[in-house]
This record gives C-alpha cells, sequence and structure tokens, in this order.
C-alpha cells in the first residue's frame, strides 16, 4: 500500500474501531506471526521463508534448499544494506529469519528485531546485565534465539533464559538457570522441542557444575534439568576422585541436534575443570567431553560417549553434532557426525552410540587413535605439567563451536578445520567460588617454520577421509553454510566472506567484510522473491543479493 | 624523562646502583612487596593460575594484553592496583573480587614488576654514550627513536623496558627464531618482473600491504602481481661479533636501556 502513512493510519483505525472482535479472532486463528512446531520441524523449505531453529533443521545441516545463487552468478552478488549493532563485540549469532523480518541476538545480550527488507530496526532489548562479576570465559557474546509461537527465548550472560515478545521485543518471562555469582553464564543458542525451550550453561573456566535444562516455552517453569555430572549414588560419579565432581565444569554452551524419530537430544559437552590440572580430578570425569543423548521429554539420559575421557587439554566437545542417514559399506545407517576439537572426525550410530568412524582430521598427537571400544589409545607424554609439554591440536582445537554444515545429496560434511599445537602447562589450582579455575595455562606454537592455519575441510562421513581442501593463512573461526546450488559459504580470519564450490573447494567469490564471521555462519532466504545471503561479521550484518530484475517489465 | 629526573638517574648510575631502578617514573614505595622474593614467588603462583590463562604463562599477552610493558607504557603500582581489583568493567578482563586480600593483588604485582624491567643484576653497565654513537651508525637507519630514525623496524623509544636484556641480545645477534608481526620480510614479483623487498603490514588471502625498503607504503592485489614470498631471513641484518664487538654491544645495550618511552625532549 503506497498512501500516505498518516492517513492510512487514520483510516484503518477508523476501520478497526468497530471490528475490534473481529481482530481479535484473527489473532488466535494463527495471524502469520505465530511459528508452530510443525514449522520448526520442516527446517529450512523451498519457499525460504522460515530460519526458525540454529542449524536450519534439527538435524544441524545448514544445508539451503535455494536455487537462486549459483556457482555461475555468486560472484555478482550485491550488497543490499549494512545493519550495525552500535555496541562493543561481535556477533556470534544465528539469524532467525520469519515473514520478511529478522531476529538477532547480539554482544552483551543486546538483541533486535530488523526489517530485512531495509536493515532498519524494528524493536531493540537490551539486558541491564550486571556491572562486574560476569564470569563468560570467552567474550560477551550470544549464539541466538529459539522461537515458539509468539516468543523468541535468548539465554543471557548472567544465566537466565527470557522469553521475548517477538512482535516488541518486551520480556515475557526471565527464568534464572543459575546464580551467576559462582561462575555460571550462558551464551548458547537455545532451541524449541514441543512445549520445550533447551538450553544449557557455560563456567567450565569457573568451576561449575553442568546442566542441559528444559523450561516450559509458555511459561518459563523448568521441566527438566540433566546435570553433566553424575551426583553421589548415579552412574558415572566414581570417574571423578573425591570431591572433584562439584567444580568439575563441563558445561553445555553449543546447541546440540534432535531426533524426532526417537524423541532423543543430542548435545556436546564441555570441558571437565580444572582444565590442565590432571591430578585436581583423577578418572574418566564423566560426562565432560562427550556426547549425552537425552530424552526430550524427561531429560534422562539415552546413552553417552565420551570422545575424551580424563581430558587435561581443554578439549570441550561442545561442537555442532549433525544427524543424518547414509550409506556406509553399502548398509544405510542412521548416523551422528561429530568433528571434535581434540582433532578427531566421529561418525556414530545414533541410536547405539557404537563407533562406525574415528579418524583425526587434522595434525593430532595426543592419541594414536579410537580403539574397537571407542577409546583414545593415549601417546604418552601429553599430561602438562609446570615444565610444559606441547600437543596439537592446541587448546582452542581442531575445530571449536563454529557450526559444520552437512549435504544430504552428495553427502559430504564440511568443517572449518585449525592446525595449530601449543606448549600445555599446570599447576594445582585453588578453587574460589566465582573466580577462574583452570590449573594452567597454553602458549601457543607460532614460529617461522610452525605458523598455525585454517582449512575448510570436506570430509566423507562414511570413510572420514578427506575429499577436498582450502586452506588459509590463518586459522579461521567461521562457521558453514551450504547451499543445493553447490556452494558453500563461510569466512576467513582476515575478515572475508567466502564463496567456495562444495564440490571442489574451488574458490567462486570473496569480499573484505572488515571484520571476520566468528563463531556464526550467514544465513540465506528469500526476500520479495530475490534470495539473500545475510552476513553477520564484527558488530554488522549486511545482507546481499543477485542484481534485481529491471522494474520496468514487472507487473505493478 | 623531565631532565630532573635524567640528571638523578645518571647522579645515581654514578653512584653504582642501577639505572634501571632509579629511572622509573613511579615511586617505589607504592608497592610493599616489590623486590620481596618470597612475595614475587607467591606473586608467581597466583599469576601462572589466575591471568596466565589469558595474559601468557610470561605475560607476554594471549587473550588479554602483554602486561610486560605496562609500566612502560606509563601506568604506576596504584593504578594497576585499581585495574586488578575492579577488572576492566564491559571487557573479559576480571576483577579480583573482595574476597582475595589487598597483599595477595600486591604480591601479584611485585610477580608482574620482576616481568616489566630487565632483571638489574643482569646488567653490566657500559658506556652509553659509545652506545648511542654504535646506535647512530649501524641501527637509526631502521628505527625510530623519540621521533627520530627510519621506519622499517619498529619503534624503540620505549626498548628499555618493553624488552628483556637476553632478549635485545638475540634480537641483534640474529637469533630470534620469530619474525615481529607487521616486520616479516616479504618480496612481492610484479607482473613485469619488477621486484619490491620490503616488510609485511598485513595480508589476507587477496592482497598483502607492504613497506619498501624506501619506506614506501603500497598494498597489492595478489591476482595483479606474479609472486609474494616470504623471505626466511629477517629484515634486520644480523649482527654477529665480527660487526660488533662484545664490547660495542654491551655499550650499544646500555643506550637502549635509556630508552624509556618517548621524549620529545631528547634530540
Ligand atoms: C578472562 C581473561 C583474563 C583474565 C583471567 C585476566 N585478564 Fe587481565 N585483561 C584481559 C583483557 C581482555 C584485558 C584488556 C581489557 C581492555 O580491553 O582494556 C586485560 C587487561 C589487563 C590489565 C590492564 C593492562 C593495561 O594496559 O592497562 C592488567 C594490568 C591485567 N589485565 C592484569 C591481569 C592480572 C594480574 C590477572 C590475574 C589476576 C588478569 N589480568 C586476568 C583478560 C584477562
Ligand atoms: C635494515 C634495517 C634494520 C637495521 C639496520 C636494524 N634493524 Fe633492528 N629491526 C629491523 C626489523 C625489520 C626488525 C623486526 C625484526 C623481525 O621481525 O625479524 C627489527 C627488530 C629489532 C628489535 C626488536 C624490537 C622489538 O620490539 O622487540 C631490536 C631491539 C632491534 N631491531 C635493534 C636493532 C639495533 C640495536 C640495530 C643496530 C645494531 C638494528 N636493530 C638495526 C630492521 C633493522
Amino acid at each position: 500500500m503506497r498512501s500516505i502513512p498518516v492517513l492510512s493510519r487514520v483510516a484503518r483505525v477508523a476501520l478497526l474501531l468497530p471490528l475490534v472482535g473481529a481482530v481479535t479472532l484473527l489473532a488466535q486463528q494463527g495471524a502469520p506471526g505465530l511459528v508452530t512446531n510443525q514449522e520448526i520441524l520442516d527446517g529450512l523449505k523451498e519457499d525460504g521463508r522460515n530460519w526458525l531453529t540454529f542449524g536450519g533443521n534439527y538435524a544441524n545441516h545448514r544445508f539451503s534448499p535455494l536455487t537462486q545463487i549459483t556457482p555461475e552468478n555468486v560472484a555478482t552478488l550485491q550488497p543490499q544494506w549494512t545493519f550495525q549493532t552500535n555496541t562493543l563485540g561481535n556477533f556470534e549469532t544465528t539469524t532467525l529469519v520469519r515473514d520478511n523480518i529478522l531476529y538477532v541476538t547480539g554482544p552483551q545480550n543486546v538483541a533486535w528485531a530488523v526489517d530485512a527488507r531495509s536493515g532498519r530496526q524494528i524493536w531493540r532489548y537490551r539486558r541491564e546485565l550486571p556491572a562486574t562479576g560476569l564470569t563468560a570465559c570467552c567474550g560477551l557474546v550470544n549464539r541466538g534465539f529459539a522461537v515458539l509461537g509468539d516468543k523468541l527465548f535468548m539465554t543471557t550472560l548472567d544465566a537466565h533464559l527470557l522469553a521475548l515478545d517477538m512482535k516488541t521485543g518486551a520480556i515475557v518471562w526471565d527464568a534464572t538457570l543459575e546464580d551467576y555469582k559462582i561462575g555460571y553464564a550462558s551464551t548458547i543458542a537455545p532451541i524449541v522441542v514441543k512445549d520445550k525451550v533447551i538450553v544449557g550453561v557455560a563456567g567450565g573456566e569457573y568451576g561449575i557444575r553442568g546442566f542441559i535444562d528444559a523450561y516450559e516455552a509458555n511459561t518459563g517453569k523448568r521441566a527438566w534439568r540433566f546435570y553433566t555430572i553424575p551426583g553421589p549414588g548415579e552412574p558415572g560419579h566414581n570417574t571423578w576422585a573425591g570431591d572433584s565432581w562439584k567444580i568439575g565444569g563441563t558445561g553445555v554452551w553449543v546447541t546440540g541436534a534432535y531426533d524426532p524419530e526417537t524423541n532423543s537430544l543430542f548435545y556436546g559437552t564441555g570441558n571437565p575443570g580444572p582444565d590442565y590440572h590432571s591430578e585436581s580430578r583423577e578418572g574418566d570425569n564423566l560426562y565432560s567431553d562427550s556426547l549425552v543423548v537425552l530424552d526430550a521429554d524427561t531429560g534422562k539420559l539415552k546413552w553417552h560417549y565420551q570422545f575424551t575421557p580424563h581430558d587435561v587439554h581443554d578439549y570441550d566437545s561442545t561442537e555442532v553434532p549433525i544427524l543424518a542417514d547414509i550409506p556406509v559399506n553399502g548398509q544405510m545407517r542412521k548416523v551422528v557426525m561429530f568433528a571434535n576439537r581434540n582433532g578427531f572426525y566421529y561418525t556414530l550410530d545414533r541410536n547405539t552410540g557404537k563407533i562406525i568412524v574415528a579418524k583425526p582430521f587434522v595434525v593430532t598427537t595426543w592419541a594414536k587413535e579410537i580403539d574397537a571400544q571407542g577409546r583414545p589409545m593415549l601417546i604418552p607424554g601429553h599430561t602438562p605439567d609446570e615444565k610444559g609439554e606441547t600437543t596439537c591440536p592446541d587448546l582452542t582445537g581442531g575445530t571449536n563451536f563454529w557450526q559444520p554444515a552437512f549435504d544430504p545429496r552428495t553427502r559430504l560434511f564440511f568443517v572449518n578445520a585449525r592446525e595449530a599445537c601449543a606448549t600445555f602447562y599446570a599447576y594445582k589450582p585453588e578453587y574460589v567460588p566465582g573466580q577462574r579455575f583452570t590449573g594452567g595455562a597454553q602458549q601457543l606454537v607460532n614460529t617461522r617454520d610452525n605458523k598455525p592455519y585454517g582449512a575448510i575441510r570436506a570430509l566423507d562421513p562414511a570413510t572420514g577421509e578427506r575429499k577436498w581442501e582450502f586452506v588459509m593463512p590463518t586459522p579461521s573461526r567461521s562457521g558453514i553454510l551450504t547451499t543445493t546450488t553447490n556452494l558453500l559459504f563461510t569466512g576467513d580470519n582476515e575478515g572475508n566472506v567466502i564463496a567456495l564450490d562444495s564440490r571442489n573447494g574451488k574458490l567462486l567469490w570473496h569480499h573484505q567484510m572488515g571484520a571476520n564471521l566468528h563463531g556464526t555462519s550467514p544465513v540465506t532466504y528469500m526476500l520479495d522473491g530475490r534470495q539473500q545471503l545475510l552476513v553477520p561479521s564484527g558488530t554488522t550484518l549486511t545482507a546481499w543479493a543477485l542484481p534485481a530484475v529491471p522494474r520496468a517489465t514487472a507487473q505493478q | 624523562m623531565s631532565m630532573l629526573q635524567r640528571s638523578a638517574a645518571v647522579f645515581l648510575t654514578a653512584l653504582g646502583l642501577s639505572a634501571s631502578v632509579a629511572v622509573h617514573a613511579q615511586p617505589a614505595a607504592g608497592n610493599p612487596y616489590n623486590g620481596n622474593e618470597a612475595a614475587i614467588k607467591t606473586g608467581m603462583g597466583l599469576f601462572r593460575i589466575r591471568c596466565a590463562d589469558c595474559h601468557g604463562m610470561d605475560a607476554k599477552g594471549v587473550r588479554g594484553p602483554d602486561l610486560t610493558q605496562v609500566w612502560a607504557s606509563g601506568r604506576t603500582d596504584d593504578g594497576l592496583f585499581g585495574t586488578l581489583r575492579a577488572g576492566v568493567p564491559g571487557t573479559e578482563m576480571p576483577a579480583i573480587d573482595v574476597r582475595t586480600p589487598d597483599d595477595e593483588v600486591w604480591k601479584l604485582l611485585a610477580y608482574l614488576r620482576t616481568l616489566a624491567a630487565p632483571a638489574p643484576s643482569e646488567q653490566v653497565a657500559g658506556n652509553a654514550q659509545n652506545g648511542e654513537r654504535i646506535y647512530r651508525v649501524n641501527c637509526a637507519s631502521c628505527h625510530r627513536v623519540n621521533g627520530r630514525g627510519g621506519r622499517i623496524g619498529p619503534d624503540l623509544s620505549r626498548i628499555g623496558v618493553a624488552r628483556a636484556r637476553p632478549v635485545l641480545i638475540r634480537r641483534i645477534r640474529g637469533a630470534m627464531e620469530d619474525f615481529l608481526s607487521g616486520y616479516e620480510p616479504v618480496t612481492v614479483t610484479t607482473m613485469n618482473g619488477q621486484t619490491v623487498q620490503g616488510v609485511k603490514k598485513n595480508e589476507d588471502l587477496f592482497s598483502v600491504q607492504v613497506m619498501d625498503s624506501r619506506e614506501r607504503l603500497q598494498g597489492y592485489l595478489r591476482s595483479d602481481v606474479r609472486d609474494v614470498t616470504g623471505g626466511k631471513q629477517s629484515a634486520m641484518p644480523v649482527f654477529g661479533p665480527e660487526r660488533l664487538s662484545e664490547n660495542d654491544l654491551n655499550d650499544l645495550l646500555s643506550y637502549l636501556s635509556t630508552l624509556r618511552g618517548f621524549d620529545p625532549s631528547v634530540k
């Protein structure tokens, strides 16, 4: 409608006055804003209207069926607009998309609704954070919203979970996860499963006891809690010497996957604490550095697989798990795929947890291989002490929280890998509530002849073999988006957004954004018939699209 | 450094006291534990456990800044005490909360202080005046001090507090295993076969930014040039014993140790 705005508002009010009852009815019938469970379950569809959950779909594929942007035309992408946060800190968010509106969380728990047509803000929410005492180890970031009905869900740096009104950004409810003063924080993007919102906490460097929680989407009431460290009497409790379980860390700060077939949640868990000091917590330290599989209704553990028993290198397993059905040795298998910070790539049977593939995807020196029982065969001499020992990968790992992607047509798993080693030191730490509790540190190996670097790698999940790689001068922290037109979008550490041909890793397009894509990938959606690529980098979001078809021929 | 401080420093040096102690801008009285061996040891433990993760085992910075240079940058003991107590709000730098007693914070700083300045015992008094002459002949074409000199190498106006003596010796003798970032040697070969030699200011997959040997700044798109190679040899020449005797090196180091922050009054 292109009428004069003031007039149109007057006209509309006049029109609506006698019709209030009818309008209410309309809302109840499902005004276009209301997000349903079915839509989340559907994932990314050809109409491109929605991006409603962290990984695009519950299986975390980050694979778009949109077809306008192709290897042939990607180099003609043009910027449409740029949005700036005007806030310190960088985006680490996966933008949600609904009906031409973007829902974005930013640093310091600021969040926005943004008009996808113009990049203009619709509303802004800002949480009043405590001035001191926040313990987020690694930046005041947030990894994105979840959505259901007319509510958005966001975790906070002071360890709360909020529901915001999608239309206004106003708080609907505010649930406390835990006390931030004793080391808890939350940065994870929640997911919605049925009527529940699933979240986890950060704090593995602060002596917390980690957990995964479910909250009623309507009320904010807690439905269940799964402690990632078993309490007295529970199986696995005796894998922690003495009282070490009470402060054993094992946060959950990266979003997991959901399998509706079995109603199972798949979450990677964080490092045991203190990170580096072995004697502070003898034992395997379950369920640190594990994949835990939970019943989504009850939070009961179905099975677990521990990638790194008794980790002493801060190898959180908080990477993004991806679910798929793939042929392995001629047989269809239901699998969960996992490129781990510890340097190994895993394909597990997602119903039993049995190892199908476990193979290093970067230089890995702490374990020789993974044995038939799924236990790493350790290489001696890789326990940090005061003198220091050198291990690959470094603590940031072979990969980390930035998202991998999966192409279900070609069955390639794409990971942003790092080649880096470090010298690890350990000391006996003292636990002080709310203080850093790591018991050591690392120094990156970074010499003239041994420089860390990064690479986008395509792996065959049936074998763990590398199909191609795209090497970058320094390790990057960008997530990956892939499309059905054989495109892969990611970023390098120097601030370029990059498009590769997902069949061979060939470079197709790049643009210097001025800041890197950090722990997040672009997303793509349709807007008025044109496919958009939304690139979060630094403090900006920039929308890209192919040049518009000239207006002259279009019907008005 | 004011004239007054400078002459005081010279006077103390003449008395056989270490110049490095005397010329520090802030009163040593700020931290009751400065130089106290037992306190420094406790401080080291505290640092390694609470700070090394972000600032590095050698305090030269990992996720947080290089702390070996904070005094050189003009911070005082009292100011730093305040920083540690309050943290740096809005950043990852945490506050040391009230459960940690003051004296532990001072001990931490006493330890950090030992990393900031060259240890006095290592310093053998040389002839700084001769050192300055050697510097002018051999070094000034590439390095700047107090606004004068070349720019191929890093500014050395604060080098006396920024780096420990053994590190300086290794750098001058050509025994460093690392390039400083922003000073890596690079050669660009253009399409018509011309070569540009210089130091690399920055680079990414698609471009490289160079200061050439004539101090010209220029960016090159990789797609527009024939070749970009990083050298193995530092852009700083090696000053071996045949070029720079032990005595001259010692004098040079004495001069360098007087460089403690940009001082426009020094010509
Ligand atoms: C979680 C990481 C982290 C930890 C742990 C940490 N720091 Fe920092 N520190 C930082 C960051 C980041 C900054 C820079 C803040 C800014 O942007 O100004 C900083 C700044 C500082 C500064 C100010 C430097 C200047 O130039 O003025 C000092 C001094 C300092 N830290 C000392 C310490 C000490 C001592 C400890 C241990 C008690 C410690 N830090 C622990 C991350 C950390
Ligand atoms: C041809 C230019 C050149 C000359 C001459 C030169 N340097 Fe350098 N210098 C450099 C460069 C370039 C670097 C960086 C070295 C690297 O990264 O390999 C450097 C690094 C240094 C550093 C390390 C600075 C830091 O921040 O750690 C010191 C100290 C130094 N030079 C001292 C000297 C002295 C003393 C002389 C004279 C005896 C000298 N240089 C002569 C180019 C030069």
